[in-house]
């Protein structure tokens, strides 16, 4: 890519941060009500340079003649695939910023896109972009107007610089960064205890992955002797040949990086309660961009994961079971983001599982993590709108956004609702819709792993479970959908005049909307995403793309299932839920309470923790404290001892120094002497 | 000879345009003065930016490269990398001076004061320039002689006599001490031009060397550790900080360490001749280490613990400038234990760097951090609402918010946290000392790293003072303009260097690898 400057490069990440150091300078002083300003003229620049980006990319020749034969594409053979790798590389790295702390110790910092990265920015900034429109509507009036936008610019500089890495120790950097930026934002309303209690939660549970990822790196670094993704890429031929275990090892403690980003089971529990920052927020970091780092990472490294079926196991594994879990938590739920957070980590789960599946072959390996991917990028729009939908929702109820208080918004919101009901369509997987065709990609992907690759056992469970899972899905989505516009009209007495959202709300939701209806149409079927991603370093060239007509219709048949079964309870019989849930009651109480698993965590991890930080407080307070009381107090009074000699008489100062010449001349004729 | 006079001016024609601005002051300054005593209003801005402007041609002049001369070694000057850096530093550090001083002197003083700070910094660059001991020796007193006018007309109070008495009195003591040591270098070497200097003590042993020797050289390192505040030749800086203008404590914790530095590079060693002849030695410091590692361990520790027991800003910013020379020792010993100072084979290892590098690059970040806090005390202190004590700076952050701001950044510099600069001249010094693979390099290492831990501790107790005590005046503090331009420059210069340290990093490439 010698056509694209670095310029352009650097000022992808470079202009949203340029704006949050703007904004955190003169947003309280000068900016007050207008604090958006720089953060949208930001993304806005951003989004318009990785558009230039991507059109680069799709311009260069290697695509067009891949077009061409765009009929055959799926039966390009391993071998030209092979050959066409090498010419299909269009990757740039930019010279980056060379710290140089001696002349010879340099910390370099280099900006590394290839179609993977591209594809990930376009979606960050893009929906970065339409958020903070949104958000300068939301957001309107609040005492921390300028704070806001100041930690929102800075993470989508974070997150930028995180899919830029070209190695995994800087990633790690902005890894850490995104997750202090949604730590910030978490608990923006720091005042409410449940805020900064959500916020706290994030960002410990996170460190336990936080924690496997950096212990991954540093066996990286010690296998391979580079954390460069390239290098380390290159030298996994000769490492497989020497060290093979070592790679399930890299492998899980990478993922249990992924988990806790991403929220996998067991340590999803996170991100239901990271709905307490404001819904702009949720719909950006907590949907649509943060929470599929893992998935990238993950899928960056896909070169170490199809070294190890073993992992790749537990990564479909657990995805299933994190898919299935909080699908099933998502039937109960009241709280309308709650049912949308859970539904993010269900739908988190699924892409895990199809990461998974790329061990089920070679061949298949740029499928499955295609697959991943394009749920991803569809993910990211129709997931954002579900959230600014509701966040539109909870503005009009007066802060309110629990279901059971209030229904038929659908005269009140005829925008929102439009939007919300495309949301839950391409989520729900409606036929033609975005999450339909990711979707479809996924089941596909594990289809093929119940075909071959020796685990075939074990992949008809996950895809028994992806299907169930996509029922549930759509059935919960109608549930929410039908809860909230459609019966009786109601509204809770917080909501003094119900009304639609200002165009600056709205606006965006009809962008993400349209994205929802085309994006799944245009890039899925005819391989557009797929023949993009191919060209990543991290895949070996473009490899099969199987369809599967059964399985398109098997999806389709579950759509309408989930959403007649959601129709007839929440509609036309609404008695339905109440009998059930009284039949029910132990399954319903085990899935309102999420299983109990926070309490769970609460006996099994923060009892004893707080006991253990007892223990140490004790010791620290009692044996500690002492200790170094002592060794502190050491240097003052040490200090006063030489005080005295300090007394002001310059005669005695001129006689020090005599006496300290004369002492020199002692010791310097002594080692003279011998 | 006249041949040699063009040639020698030519050589120093940045400092002769400082020298002569500064005769400019002392001609005209007395006439613009009623007869009554009384100077027009504003006098004093315009002898600043008189300054400015004799500064800001000394640096274009500098950046124009002098005519080659034949590299006649016996020059009276020579000119090498070491003088650009020189220069490069008091260019900067002299701009921040002026802005610091500008409203600290009277209208009737301007002239005179101005004049003495041109002098002082044309003396500095004269210093690195020196190629004779006797032209050394004056190029010291050069920067002595106006030294004791500026600290005697910045403030007459009694207060300030006694400061100036003092530092007088010992200043020519020391003075004393290099005089007479640079007489039995003649007397040893029978020349006075450096160059031929070392070329004889240059296959010395040390079991060979005279005697007489070794005197000189304790009496010449005793004397020019006066300059740079080293135990046990600091004690006046403590009072002298305390008793003088701020400008003139300014001037004094950072002008006199360059010169004493550079002067002793200059004796104890030709770092490097010319850019053309890499290799350079250093012919005296055969045991000098000794004593210089004596020194910096006494300065470090002695500076650090007196620093915590300080109220009075000044006087702690004088026992931290102490304990910066003490770490800027540690470069300087770790330099001279190493009689070839470009040894190929210590530089290419990733992250080593020699000790000479490490100290001329702390010099500069240290330069510019340290006038910084100077300068914010100039800018915020008021006769009615003084900046003397650590008690006054209660509440800055809600009396002047830009002000504790910068302070904290500037405090962060001092203590060695990133993302200043002071964190990378830090880990530079440290590296040297640790990388240089003897006993003596790792005990250094280990004192810079205990001393900078206890440092730590009263440097950000007063950004605790300013950021969470209460204030007991609520109302805005008032800034003087020069002063706080002055502030701001400092602490940018103080987080850009730690983000393109290259830009220093370039101008010492070819003191020393």
């Amino acid at each position: 890519m010698s056509e694209l400057t670095p310029a352009l490069l650097w000022l992808i990440p470079g202009a949203p941060l340029i704006a949050s150091v703007f904004i955190a300078f003169f947003g309280k002083a000068l900016l007050r009500g207008r604090s958006h300003v720089p953060c949208i003229a930001a993304l806005a620049v951003s989004s318009a340079c990785a558009g230039v980006m991507m059109l680069t990319f799709l311009a260069s020749p290697s695509s067009l003649k891949q077009d061409t034969s765009l009929l055959s594409s799926g039966q390009i053979d391993g071998l030209q695939a092979e050959a066409e790798k090498h010419e299909l590389k269009p990757l740039a790295t930019t010279p980056g910023y060379d710290w140089s702390i001696t002349d010879n110790l340099h910390v370099r910092l280099d900006l590394q896109v290839d179609s993977m990265t591209a594809l990930m920015l376009c979606t960050i900034t893009f929906v970065s972009l339409l958020v903070s429109i949104y958000a300068s509507g939301y957001m309107h009036g609040d005492p921390g107007y300028p704070r806001f936008f100041a930690a929102f610019a800075l993470f989508v500089f974070s997150m930028c610089m995180l899919v830029l890495a070209d190695n995994y120790l800087t990633m790690f950097v902005f890894w850490e960064g995104v997750g202090l930026c949604s730590y910030l934002l978490i608990g923006f309303w720091f005042q409410k205890p449940s805020a900064a209690a959500a916020a706290r939660k994030a960002f410990v549970v996170n460190r336990i992955g936080d924690f496997g990822f950096i212990l991954g790196i540093f066996l990286i670094w010690k296998t391979f002797g580079t954390v460069k993704f390239s290098e380390v890429f290159d030298l996994v031929p000769s490492i497989a040949q020497t060290n093979p275990e070592v790679f399930t090892t890299i492998c899980l403690l990478l993922f249990l990086g992924a988990m806790g980003k991403s929220a996998q089971f067991p340590l999803h529990v996170w991100l239901p309660d990271a709905m307490e920052g404001p819904t702009p927020v949720s719909a950006l970091i907590h949907a649509a961009t943060m929470v599929t780092a893992g998935v990238y990472m993950v899928a960056r490294s896909t070169p170490l994961f199809v070294m190890s079926s073993t992992a790749q196991m537990v990564v479909s594994g657990i995805g299933a079971i994190t898919a299935l879990l909080a699908a099933l938590t998502a039937l109960t739920q009241y709280d309308l983001k709650r049912v949308l957070a859970y539904s993010t980590v269900s739908q988190l789960g699924y892409m895990f599982m199809a990461l998974g599946a790329a061990s089920v072959s070679p061949k298949l390996a740029t499928f499955a993590v295609t697959a991943a991917m394009f749920h991803l990028f569809t993910h990211a729009f129709f997931k954002a709108l579900l959230f600014l939908g509701a966040g539109s929702v909870m503005h009009s109820m007066g802060d309110v956004i629990d279901m059971r208080r209030f229904s038929g918004l659908r005269h009140v919101m005829p925008h929102t609702r439009l939007t919300f009901l495309i949301g839950s369509l391409a989520l729900a997987g409606c036929p033609l819709l975005a999450g339909f065709w990711s979707k479809d990609e996924i089941l596909v992907a594990l289809f093929e792993g119940t075909k071959s690759g020796g685990h075939e056992t074990f992949f008809t469970v996950i895809l028994g479970v992806a299907v169930v899972t996509a029922f549930l899905t759509a059935f919960y989505s109608f549930r929410a959908y039908n809860m909230t516009f459609l019966g009786e009209e109601r509204f809770p007495e917080e909501a003094h005049h119900p009304h639609e959202s200002s165009p600056t709300m709205t606006l965006p939701l009809f962008a993400l909307a349209g994205f929802s209806v085309v994006i799944g149409l245009f890039l899925g079927p005819t391989g557009v995403y797929a023949r993009q991603l191919s060209q990543s370093t991290s895949l070996a060239g473009h490899g099969e793309h199987p369809h599967s007509w059964a399985l398109m219709g098997l999806s389709a048949v579950i759509f309408a299932a989930g959403y007649g079964l959601a129709r007839w309870m929440y509609v036309t019989a609404p008695a339905v839920p109440a009998k059930l849930e009284s039949g029910l009651k132990p399954l319903h109480h085990l899935s309102l309470n999420k299983f109990f698993l926070d309490e769970l965590f609460h006996y099994l991890l923060v009892v004893p923790v707080r006991v253990l930080a007892l223990l140490c407080t004790l010791f620290d307070k009692y044996v500690l404290d002492g200790l170094l009381n002592f060794v502190g107090s050491m240097p003052s009074t040490i200090g006063r001892a030489v005080r005295p000699i300090q007394n002001g008489l310059v005669s005695n100062y001129a006689w020090i120094m005599l006496l300290g010449v004369v002492l020199f001349l002692i010791q310097m004729l002594r080692a003279l002497a011998g | 000879m006249f041949q040699h006079l063009t040639s020698a001016i030519s050589q120093i024609l940045p400092e002769v345009v400082l020298l002569a601005a500064a005769c400019v002051n002392l001609a005209v300054g007395p006439f613009l003065i009623g007869d009554d005593g009384t100077a027009p209003k504003g006098l004093q801005h315009r002898w600043g930016v008189w300054s400015l402007i004799a500064l800001a041609i000394a640096g274009w002049l500098q950046c124009v490269p002098a005519p080659v001369v034949e590299a006649t070694s016996l020059a009276p000057f020579l000119s090498d990398s070491l003088v650009s850096f020189v220069r490069l530093v008091t260019t900067v550090t002299g701009v921040v001076l002026v802005m610091i001083h500008w409203n600290q002197t009277t209208e009737s003083d301007s002239a005179e004061s101005h004049a003495c700070l041109l002098f002082i910094l044309a003396g500095t660059n004269l210093i690195a320039l020196a190629n004779d001991l006797v032209i050394l020796f004056l190029a010291l007193e050069l920067v002595s002689i106006p030294t004791y006018l500026f600290l005697y007309v910045a403030r007459r109070d009694r207060s300030g006599q006694e400061a100036t008495l003092k530092y007088f009195l010992l200043s020519v003591f020391s003075s004393a001490l290099v005089l007479y040591g640079f007489s039995f270098l003649y007397g040893v070497a029978g020349t006075t031009n450096l160059t031929a200097l070392h070329q004889v003590f240059k296959n010395y042993e040390f079991n060979a060397m005279p005697a007489m020797l070794l005197v000189s050289i304790v009496a010449i390192v005793s004397g020019l550790a006066f300059r740079i505040t080293a135990v046990p030749f600091h004690f006046y800086a403590p009072d002298v900080f305390q008793g003088t203008a701020t400008s003139a404590a300014a001037l004094l914790s950072f002008i006199p360490k360059v010169a004493g530095f550079i002067a002793l590079i200059r004796i104890l060693g030709q770092p490097s001749v010319t850019a053309a002849t890499h290799l350079g030695y250093w012919s005296l410091a055969a045991k000098s280490g000794e004593m210089l590692f004596l020194l910096a361990i006494a300065t470090m520790f002695v500076g650090n613990l007196l620093a915590l027991l300080q109220k009075n800003l000044r006087r702690l910013l004088a026992y931290s400038s102490i304990a910066h020379a003490g770490y800027m020792l540690v470069g300087l010993s770790v330099a001279v234990s190493v009689p070839q100072i470009n040894d190929d084979a210590t530089s290419a290892s990733a992250g080593s760097i020699g000790g000479l590098p490490a100290l001329l690059f702390y010099l500069g970040v240290y330069g510019v951090t340290t006038l910084g806090v100077f300068a914010l005390i100039a800018s915020l202190s008021r006769p009615e609402r003084p900046l003397e004590t650590s008690d006054d700076l209660a509440g800055l952050s809600k009396t002047h918010p830009a002000g504790a701001f910068l302070a904290a950044v500037l405090l962060f510099g001092l203590t060695g946290l990133p993302p200043t600069a002071g964190f990378l001249g830090k880990l530079t010094l440290f590296l040297s000392a640790w990388n240089h693979g003897t006993d003596l390099g790792r005990r250094l290492a280990i004192c810079l790293a205990i001393n900078a831990a206890i440092a730590a501790w009263y440097y950000l107790r007063l950004i605790g003072v300013m950021y969470l005590q209460p204030s007991c005046d609520d109302t805005r503090r008032t800034t003087g303009v020069p002063a706080f331009v002055g502030v701001s420059l400092c602490a940018v210069a103080s987080i850009a260097l730690f983000f393109a340290p290259d830009w220093l990093w370039q101008a010492l490439q070819r003191v020393g690898g």
